[in-house]
C-alpha cells in the first residue's frame, strides 16, 4: 500500500512537471513570440531595438536582460533542461567555448550571403570561426583606449595635445598630476577584475609584441619579457603611489567611476565610456588616446557581444530574419551609431565619429583590435581567483613579476591542457 | 464513523496521506527529485555543456585529494565560528532589550526585523557600496571624523574582507534571530519571574536560572540555522569579495559554484554537494543532540 501510494505520488509529480513544460513551450510557440537574452551592458542598445522590431514586424521578440557574470550560468542551465531561447547575444570571448560545445547553429551559409558580409567586426568573426564554419555574427563592439583628464594636464602643466604615446610618458604624467596633491592621482585601474585588465592591460603587451596566448589558444604566452615588462610598468606606477589605493581590491565596481571623480588623470577604458561623459560629466574635459606599447606603437581590445542561434532553438529561420535586420545599414546607423554604439560593420564608421576625433579614435580601435581565442576564457581570465587575476594581483602589489609571472604561466599551461 | 466523514471512502490513515500529498509533492520535485539527480550527477563526468560519462566514484576520490576544497570548507567554518556567536550574542541582548511590552518596543521590534526582509544579494550589494572607498559612505565619514587621513580598504586583506561580510550579515541577519528568541522568551511561564521577584532574585539571576536554562531549544533551533546558513554561505561572498583576496575569502558553496559554472564541472560539483549535505547532516544530528531537552 504504502509502496504503491509514494510510486503515485511520485508519479503525479512528475507529470504535473511535465504538463507545465509542455504548457510554456506550446504558449510560445503559439504567440509567434522570439525570446532573446542578452546580457546587461547590452540592454541600453537591445530595449530600443527590440522595441523598434516588435513595433514593425508580425513576429515579436521577447528580450530578457541577464546580469553579465551570471549570463554563462544561465545559459548553461538553460541549455541542460533544453530551454534555450531562440535568440542568444553573448560576449564574443564566449562564442569559441559554445561553439565548440556544439551549442550554436551553423549560420555559415546565411551570414556569407550578406552583401557586407567582409564589412562584418573581424575580431568578432574571427572568435565566431570554429573549423571554417561560422556559428555567430557581431551584435555590438567596444574598443578599449586610454581616456585622459584635460583639465588636470593642464593644471599639471602638460600638453593636452600631446597624450602619451609610451610607458615612460604616462608614468612621467602620472607623476606630475599625483604631485599635485588634494587627492589627485596620475592613472587608475581595476586592479581585482580579469576581465577589465584582459581590456585595458593585455594592449599594453600587445603593443609591445607580445601575447597572453597563442592565436588558437593552445598554448600561453604569459612567461615573456613583454608581459613582465608592462606587469613591472604598473608595479611601479603602484609603489610610487601613483594609482588609488583602492585599485588593490577593486573588482570593477570603480573601473570608470575613479575617473568620473575628477581626480583621476588618466585610465583605460572603453567606448562607453565616452558617451557616459559627454552625457552624465559635462564637467569633465577628457581627451581620448590609443593604449600604447613600452616603446609606441598601439593596441586595443577589440570587445562586445556575438549574436548567435543556439541549437535548440524553435525558430531559427525567424532568428535570422531578426539577426539580419540588426546588421542592416538602417539599424547600425540609426539605433547603434547614433547612439553612441561603435557600429559592428567597418563600412559605417562615419555615422558613428560625426566628426568627433575621440569617437574616430575608438572606431580605428575597433577595427584594428584582437581579442584572444580560448574555450576556457572565463577559467583563465575572467574568474577573479584564476590565474590572469592571480597573477596581476601578485606581481603588482603583492611579492613581484618574477615569481608571479612563473607561476602564471604554469597554471594556464594546466588549464589549458586539462581535459575538461 | 460514517462515510460522511469519510471523503471518497477512505480509511483514516488515507485521509492522513491524503492531506500530506501536496507537502510530499513539493518535497519530492523540489528535494527529493534534485537530491537523486546530484547523487546521480556526481558518479559522471558532467560537463556544462555536451554529454557526460560515467566515472563511478572518481570525483569523491578526486575531492579527498582537492586542496582548494579543504580550504574553502576551513575557511567556511571560520566564518560559521565568527558570525555565529556575533548573530547569537546581538539577537539575544535585543530579544532582551525589547521582550517588554512598552511605548516603543514595538518601533524597535519593527526597526531590528527590516534589514531581515531586504534579500541577501540586495543587501550584500548595498553594503559593497557602503563600502567603496571611493563613493562610500564609510570611507567618507571616517574621514569626516578625522579618524582616518585617506579612504579605508574594507577588502585590502582576508580577514578584513571576512569582518566585513561578518559585519554586514550581522547587521541583516540579527532580526530573524531576535524574533526567534523573543518567542522562546515569551514561552517561559511568567510565575517563575513572578515567584522569583517575590523571592528577591536579582535580574541578573533571573537570566541566569530561569531564561537561558527553559530556552535551550529556543537556542538549539537558532544555533541549527544559523549554522546551516552559515555554511551555505554564499550571495555575501560572491557578490561583496568575488572571494578574494588571493582566493582568500572562497566559500565551499562558492567552490562548488566556481567548480560547475567556471570550470564547467558539474559532477565534480555534484559530488562536492553531497559531501557538503552529509557534513551539515552530521553537524546539525550532533548539535541537536547536545543541546536536547531534559523534559522529553
Amino acid at each position: 500500500m504504502n509502496k504503491r501510494f509514494f510510486t503515485g505520488a511520485l508519479s503525479f509529480a512528475s507529470l504535473a512537471c511535465a504538463l507545465a513544460g509542455f504548457s510554456n513551450r506550446a504558449l510560445a510557440q503559439d504567440t509567434g513570440t522570439l525570446s532573446f537574452w542578452v546580457r546587461a551592458s547590452d540592454a541600453a542598445i537591445a530595449t530600443p531595438l527590440v522595441k523598434a522590431w516588435n513595433g514593425s514586424h508580425k513576429a515579436q521578440v521577447a528580450l530578457t536582460v541577464i546580469p553579465n557574470d551570471d549570463f554563462m550560468t544561465k545559459f548553461g542551465t538553460a541549455s541542460a533542461s533544453g530551454a534555450v531561447p531562440d535568440i542568444l547575444a553573448v560576449d564574443l570571448i564566449f562564442v569559441p567555448q559554445l561553439a565548440q560545445a556544439g551549442q550554436l547553429s551553423d549560420i555559415t551559409e546565411q551570414a556569407k550571403a550578406l552583401p557586407f558580409y567582409n564589412s562584418l567586426s573581424k575580431a568578432h568573426m574571427h572568435l565566431a570561426t570554429t573549423d571554417a564554419h561560422h556559428y555567430a555574427v557581431p551584435f555590438s563592439a567596444e574598443s578599449s583606449f586610454l581616456v585622459y583628464n584635460k583639465g588636470l594636464f593642464k593644471k599639471a602643466g602638460i600638453d593636452t595635445n600631446a597624450p602619451p604615446k609610451d610607458w615612460a610618458s604616462i608614468e612621467a604624467y602620472a607623476k606630475r598630476i599625483t604631485a599635485l596633491g588634494d587627492g589627485n592621482k596620475g592613472f587608475y585601474f581595476s586592479g581585482a577584475c580579469g576581465g577589465c585588465n584582459i581590456f585595458t592591460f593585455a594592449p599594453y603587451i600587445w603593443a609591445s609584441g607580445g601575447d597572453v596566448l597563442s592565436a588558437d589558444g593552445r598554448s600561453a604566452s604569459i612567461d615573456s619579457p613583454q608581459v613582465r615588462d608592462a606587469l613591472g610598468f604598473y608595479r611601479r606606477m603602484w609603489t610610487a603611489k601613483l594609482v588609488p589605493q583602492g585599485a588593490k581590491n577593486d573588482a570593477g565596481q570603480n573601473f570608470i567611476n575613479a575617473f568620473f571623480t575628477g581626480k583621476v588623470g588618466m585610465v583605460g577604458t572603453g567606448a562607453f565610456a565616452i558617451g557616459l561623459l559627454k552625457k552624465d560629466h559635462p564637467e569633465i574635459d577628457f581627451g581620448v588616446t590609443p593604449l600604447p606599447g613600452a616603446k609606441g606603437g598601439q593596441a586595443s581590445f577589440a570587445g562586445g557581444d556575438s549574436i548567435a542561434i543556439p541549437k535548440g532553438s524553435k525558430a531559427k529561420a525567424a532568428a535570422w530574419e531578426f539577426i539580419a535586420w540588426c546588421l542592416s545599414d538602417s539599424v547600425q546607423i540609426e539605433s547603434f551609431a547614433k547612439n553612441g554604439s561603435i557600429p559592428v560593420r567597418s563600412d559605417l564608421g562615419a555615422a558613428y565619429v560625426n566628426g568627433d576625433p575621440r569617437l574616430q579614435v575608438a572606431f580605428d580601435a575597433m577595427a584594428n583590435g584582437r581579442a584572444p581565442y580560448s574555450v576556457k576564457f572565463n577559467q583563465l581570465i575572467n574568474d577573479g581567483n584564476g590565474p590572469w587575476n592571480s597573477m596581476i594581483q601578485e606581481a603588482v602589489f603583492g611579492d613581484g613579476v618574477d615569481a608571479a609571472v612563473k607561476k602564471a604561466q604554469a597554471k594556464f599551461s594546466e588549464t589549458i591542457t586539462a581535459a575538461k | 464513523m460514517t462515510m460522511l466523514n469519510r471523503p471518497l471512502g477512505l480509511s483514516r490513515a488515507g485521509i492522513g496521506y491524503l492531506l500530506i500529498l501536496p507537502s510530499l509533492c513539493l518535497i519530492g520535485v523540489f528535494f527529493l527529485v534534485p537530491l537523486c539527480m546530484t547523487v546521480w550527477m556526481s558518479l559522471h563526468d558532467w560537463p556544462l555543456f555536451g554529454t557526460s560519462t560515467l566515472v563511478g566514484l572518481k570525483n569523491y576520490a578526486e575531492l579527498l585529494h582537492d586542496e582548494s576544497f579543504w580550504r574553502s570548507l576551513l575557511f567556511t567554518t571560520k566564518y560559521t565560528l565568527i558570525v555565529t556567536p556575533a548573530l547569537f550574542l546581538a539577537s539575544f541582548v535585543l530579544a532582551l532589550l525589547v521582550r517588554r511590552p512598552g511605548r516603543w518596543s514595538a518601533f524597535f521590534r519593527t526597526a531590528y526585523f527590516l534589514p531581515v526582509v531586504i534579500g541577501l544579494s540586495t543587501a550584500s550589494l548595498l553594503w559593497v557600496w557602503l563600502f567603496n572607498d571611493q563613493v562610500g559612505l564609510f570611507s567618507a565619514l571616517l574621514m569626516q571624523l578625522h579618524v582616518v587621513d585617506e579612504p579605508v580598504q574594507w577588502f585590502d586583506t582576508g580577514t578584513t574582507s571576512l569582518l566585513s561580510v561578518v559585519w554586514m550579515v550581522t547587521w541583516k541577519m540579527t532580526g530573524f534571530n531576535m524574533v526567534l528568541m523573543l518567542v522562546g522568551m515569551q514561552a517561559i511561564p511568567k510565575d517563575l519571574y513572578e515567584a522569583a521577584n517575590i523571592d528577591g532574585v536579582s535580574p541578573w539571576q533571573q537570566l541566569r536560572y530561569i531564561t537561558v536554562p527553559l530556552m535551550r531549544q529556543t537556542f538549539a533551533l537558532a544555533l541549527t540555522i544559523s549554522v546551516i546558513g552559515s555554511y551555505l554561505a554564499f550571495d555575501q561572498f560572491y557578490i561583496m569579495t568575488h572571494g578574494g583576496p588571493n582566493n582568500g575569502t572562497v566559500s565551499i558553496v562558492y567552490w562548488i559554484y566556481r567548480a560547475a559554472f567556471t570550470y564547467t564541472r558539474v559532477g565534480y560539483a555534484s559530488a562536492m554537494s553531497v559531501v557538503l549535505l552529509l557534513i551539515l547532516l552530521l553537524m546539525s544530528t550532533l548539535q541537536l543532540y547536545l543541546l536536547r531537552s531534559d523534559d522529553r
